[in-house]
């Protein structure tokens, strides 16, 4: 049996995760998207990102951005390195692409924000 | 001289939430906000995890905040950039603002005022630490600021004191951009922000935390050497002998944050000594008529949804605020809360739908909140655990008890589940 | 006859230890020890003032290591081979107001100062009491300096643009009945040229200062008592020299000294050697250890340490005076055990406390010194609290085993001026002391064949950074209007301008840090203590110098803010 912390949303349930025959069952979850949470933790662990990355701009030396969805928790640290090789050249604006499909993973990275539109 | 109805300070969620919602509700608003750019202290939060309530999806700061301020560009409000409020008086008829910019100095007039000015961060002197005075020492906030929008690290190798959620984000955010965090070190002997960012932001990052122990000294003359941390006794005093000197060259503090109130008590607007925000009423009212406060300058909030709610609220009631006489009932606290907004209930207001916010005042499993009016219990409701760093909500409707000056609201927590 | 009491004395209390004996004019004080407070007070007990000579401490220290002194970390020739007239060491308030008035006359002065700003040791860390010398015994130089600099204060002020107010200072005891006792001594105090001090009733204190004791039955008061910030003060007179044409090295810092026949020819330092006709030694701290450099140490400096704080604002509107109380109990400490001081900037400064040390630069502050001051100093204002503080720091003091001041040629060395032992009243002397070194630098050059004519073009008025925040709209206004950087607000806390901050950058004596603009226009002295506006400011000095924010210092060039860009970091590493 293994405790958890779900950190989907800022209630943080205590979950317990017991495993039987490859099945995992979930209690002390208070919605569906814990227990979800839960069983991806147990086999392939996810996460997000949100960092910078480099503009050629002085006003706005760094552009927040995200992955535009979870990837698995330790390809972190590679996609960060994608990221900070990096720079942005056009005034993109919020959701924009800022490198696609990123090491092949199937997810973009985007920008969160409209700062570089002044 | 500019003339509204509404005049809103401050620019960060609460602020754009008030002044949309003032708008909405038919009133003509003018926000003033200090920066070049709306948004607040969002804009560099540039983390994920705001506006799960409100949207239903994890967005980070800047995405939460444009979403506001697309929607504030849509309504045509008025905004005054880089505008600083110097003076603010009440007058007969509502209020006169001078404020600052570039233009020169100027007046604003304004039937009624949101004071969303949101809050600081305590300083290493307020949590009184010592030793020498080096540069390294950041709070969590200022150290975002240097990392999420003018690109610089602030530190290579750090100890972070305090596990307040900004600390917990920033213990993450430097560990990705190849900072080394030795540990976050925490003087209560629970975590102080929310359980979620100690796993997603400590644990997965193998950063230890440690509670029970604090920052009892700086060395460094130039930059920051080297931190001595003690561990403290239950009274949190630093227990002799237990000294530890930690090398790193900053010591990033995340050590609480207090609501801001400097105008609202230019203003003569009462403070409640335990929220640090203005006393309110269910409209979000302060004592001074007319004048509204929401946001983290009522209280600290630790979800961005919330302060976005009470903007509105406030905003709303500021549009329809007129002057006549109020008479009120107070709210008095019992057992176990630690703070509660709104803390008096006007008599003469619609209160079927009145949001109460609060806080536990320590860490309670299996427990129930009670209201008693008059001595007589009305509502009661059971809540699995309670924890302090976790605000909690809920709506209420006091229409139903007949409330009078005098009538006596009383909420206390009870430990143990009857 | 003394020295053998003295040696009697110190034979009791530290067996053979330690002895005493004249040498080359000086009392010296040798042998060893391992607590400094013993070395403290041995050294004491061979103070002798009728002879004239001072107490030398050549007792090794074997408690401990003593520091060295902290050095700059530039080195390069860019004073080689100069030769000025005047060369005067130390930056503080001493060297700044001798290198101003130095500057009325048509000379090459030069100052030179290890930190990286004017006014980093003593003169930046003291409480910037104008003090009335209600304290002060008659004959000693102190009580000669702080009557007649007192009275400059105005004039000195208004010239240089430097807030000063005299708020006046109550001095109150619980004890009613002592009022007889007190105004026999402000009589005397009178009689001896403190000719403000009076006592007055507790109830007319009450009616004056309704925050301080309330018990307060009577009080000595001395309207002449005022404060101004005191790196302010020391700035605006280095300033003022600067514009007159004196110029002002820092980050320099004087490691040796070369005499020929009982002259200095040579004073080495990190940016070269320089050749001055005179010295001027307002070393602080590091006088004696000046002295030595040049064959002349006749006189030690103890270090005494002394912390004070800082509260909000809002503390700050409960009084308008200087504060302090007394009680009967005898006071051991020579510094008058601080007090409760409304500041020039509408804050309370409490403290200092008074700690002998032998480091001479450790400015640590420790939670006990903040808890001493406010234990005593509750009883002058029992408002006051320790949650109100918004800073702390400490200062050392450089005095004299004689505690009083030294004013004088050096004694083997001519082309030397000692301006040492400057502790409290220090401040309030400097005035009236840099008006007597100016005499005696201008009569040494011109004793030695020198044509020293007055600056003709000396304009005593200095003009600072404007205040906004003080300024009525109209005014202000009108300030906007000419430079639109004035209506941007960077310190929220202090509501300090963008415009003010570069005009801090654009001064005679530039100091392109946090530190340095803090020191000169505020932003960051707030209750946020620069959260909010430090990485504000330090984009506005990166832009204003056209380097890269990580190149902006919080003070010295060792003080890294930031360690360079985010993205570049994490690609090394």
């Amino acid at each position: 049996m293994k405790e958890l912390v779900c950190i989907v949303c800022p209630r943080g349930c205590t979950m317990k995760i017991e495993e039987k025959d490859g099945e995992y069952s979930v209690t002390g979850n208070s919605c569906k998207r814990g227990e979800n949470f839960a069983k991806t933790e147990m086999t392939n662990p996810m996460r997000t990102i949100c960092t910078t990355v480099r503009t050629a701009f002085d006003d706005v030396p760094v552009l927040p951005v995200r992955v535009s969805s979870d990837i698995p928790k330790n390809r972190i640290f590679d996609v960060m390195k994608e990221i900070n090789k990096t720079t942005v050249t056009e005034r993109i604006s919020r959701g924009d692409k800022v490198i696609e499909n990123v090491l092949g993973l199937g997810v973009d990275v985007i920008a969160t924000s409209d700062i570089l539109k002044g | 001289m500019l003339n509204c109805d509404v005049v809103v300070i401050g620019g960060g969620p609460a602020g754009l939430a008030a002044a949309i919602s003032a708008k909405k509700n038919g009133a003509e608003v003018a926000l003033i906000e200090r920066e070049a750019r709306l948004g607040g202290i969002l804009k560099q939060c540039i983390h994920d995890g705001f506006g799960l309530v409100r949207f239903g999806e994890k967005l980070s700061g800047p995405e939460y905040a444009e979403r506001f301020i697309d929607e504030f560009k849509k309504e045509n409000i008025t905004a005054l950039l880089l505008t600083f409020v110097t003076r603010i008086v009440k007058k007969e008829k509502g209020f006169e603002l001078t404020v600052v910019n570039t233009d020169g100095v100027n007046q604003i007039e304004a039937k009624a005022v949101v004071l969303a000015t949101g809050c600081r961060e305590r300083t290493a002197k307020q949590v009184s630490i010592h030793g020498t005075r080096p540069a390294g020492v950041f709070t969590a906030g200022t150290a975002q600021h240097y990392t999420n929008l003018l690109g610089q690290m602030p530190t290579k190798k750090c100890v972070i004191l305090g596990s307040g959620d900004i600390g917990l984000i920033m213990a993450r955010r430097l560990t990705l951009e190849g900072a080394k965090v030795v540990g976050v070190y925490e003087v209560m002997p629970t975590p102080s922000g929310l359980t979620r960012n100690i796993h997603q932001c400590l644990h997965d990052y193998d950063i230890p935390l440690y509670l029970s122990h604090t920052v009892t000294k700086v060395f460094g003359h130039d930059r920051l050497t080297a931190v001595e941390i003690s561990k403290v006794d239950e009274k949190l005093r630093p227990i002799k002998g237990t000294e530890e000197i930690i090398e790193c060259d900053s010591l990033i503090l995340s050590v609480g944050l207090i609501p801001e109130n400097e105008i609202a008590e230019e203003l003569g607007v009462r403070i409640d000594s335990r929220t640090k925000g203005p006393v309110c009423d269910g409209q979000l009212m302060t004592s001074v008529d007319g004048v509204f406060s929401c946001g983290n300058a009522l209280h600290v909030n630790d979800l961005v949804d919330y302060v976005s709610e009470s903007g509105e609220e406030a905003g709303k009631n500021a549009a329809a605020y007129a002057d006549r006489k109020r008479s009120y009932a107070e709210i008095t606290l019992g057992d176990n809360i630690s703070y509660l907004v709104p803390q008096r209930l006007e008599l003469g207001a619609d209160n079927s739908k009145t949001t109460v916010y609060f806080r536990s005042r320590k860490v309670l499993n299996g427990c129930s909140l009670s209201l008693k009016i008059n001595g007589e219990e009305v509502f009661r409701k059971k809540y699995a655990f309670l924890r302090p760093p976790e605000m909690e909500r809920l709506v209420l409707d006091f229409s139903k008890y007949e409330l009078t000056e005098s009538s006596k609201i009383e909420f206390s927590i009870e430990e143990g589940v009857k | 006859m003394k020295i053998e009491k003295a040696n009697k004395e110190l034979k009791k209390l530290y067996g053979s230890r330690v002895r005493a004996g004249v040498k080359d004019g000086a009392i010296v004080v040798s042998g060893e020890l391992d607590n400094w407070d013993d070395i403290v007070n041995a050294c004491t007990i061979c103070v002798d003032k009728k002879s004239g000579m001072h107490v030398v401490n050549d007792i090794r220290f074997t408690g401990g290591e003593i520091p060295k002194m902290r050095e700059p970390e530039e080195e390069d020739k860019s004073l080689d081979g100069g030769e000025p007239d005047v060369l005067v060491i130390g930056g503080g308030i001493s060297g700044a107001s001798i290198l101003r008035e130095l500057s009325k006359w048509d000379i090459e002065a030069w100052l030179v100062d290890k930190e990286s700003d004017l006014a980093m040791q003593a003169s930046g860390r003291n409480d910037g009491e104008v003090h009335p010398g209600v304290d002060l015994g008659k004959g000693t130089l102190k009580q000669h300096y702080v009557l007649i600099g007192n009275k400059m204060y105005e004039k000195v002020c208004r010239e240089l643009d430097v807030p000063f107010e005299r708020f006046g200072q109550y001095v109150g005891f619980e004890s009613k009945w002592l009022r007889p006792v007190l105004e026999l001594f402000a009589l005397q105090r009178r009689m001896i040229g403190v000719k403000d001090t009076r006592v007055i009733s507790g109830e007319e204190l009450k009616k004056r200062e309704p925050n301080l004791n309330e018990d307060f039955g009577v009080a000595i008061y001395n309207p002449s008592a005022g404060c101004v910030c005191p790196y302010g003060l020391t700035i605006a007179y280095a300033e003022n020299a600067v514009e007159n044409g004196a110029k002002v090295f820092l980050n320099t810092v004087v490691r040796s000294m070369k005499t020929e026949n009982g002259k200095i020819t040579e004073v080495v330092t990190n940016r070269g050697t320089i050749r001055p006709k005179l010295v001027i030694n307002a070393a602080g701290v590091f006088a004696d250890d000046i002295a030595q450099m040049a064959g002349d140490r006749f006189y030690s400096i103890h270090p005494r340490r002394g912390t004070n704080s800082i509260t909000d604002k809002k503390a700050g509107r409960l009084i308008h005076c200087i504060a302090s109380v007394k009680t009967l109990k005898k006071n051991r400490t020579h510094s008058k055990g601080g007090g409760v001081m409304r500041t020039v900037h509408g804050n309370l400064l409490v403290g200092p406390d008074a700690v002998e040390t032998y480091e001479k630069e450790n400015y640590a502050t420790n939670r006990e010194s903040i808890d001493v001051v406010f234990d005593k100093q509750e009883k002058t204002m029992p408002k006051l609290s320790q949650r109100d503080i918004i800073t702390y720091f400490t200062g050392v003091r450089s005095p004299t085993f004689e505690e009083d001041f030294i004013i004088e040629f050096g004694h083997k060395v001519k082309n030397l001026i000692h301006c040492a032992g400057i502790q409290s009243p220090g401040l309030t002397t400097a005035p009236a002391v840099a008006l007597d070194v100016e005499k005696m630098a201008v009569g040494y050059l011109r004793q030695s064949g020198e044509f020293v004519a007055r600056n003709a073009d000396f304009n005593p008025i200095r003009h600072a950074v404007p205040t906004l925040n003080e300024m009525p709209d109209e005014e202000r206004n009108e300030y906007i209007k000419k430079n639109p950087d004035y209506g941007v607000m960077i310190c929220r806390c202090e509501e300090i301008s963008k415009g003010e901050i570069i005009d801090a950058l654009e001064r005679p004596i530039k100091v392109p840090t946090l530190d340095g603009i803090k020191r000169r226009v505020r932003p960051g002295m707030g209750r946020c203590q620069g959260g909010f506006c430090s990485p504000l400011v330090s984009k506005i000095i990166a832009e204003h110098e056209g380097v890269d924010i990580s190149r902006v210092r919080k003070a010295s060039s060792r003080s890294v803010v930031t360690y360079g860009k985010t993205k570049e970091g994490a690609e090394n590493a």
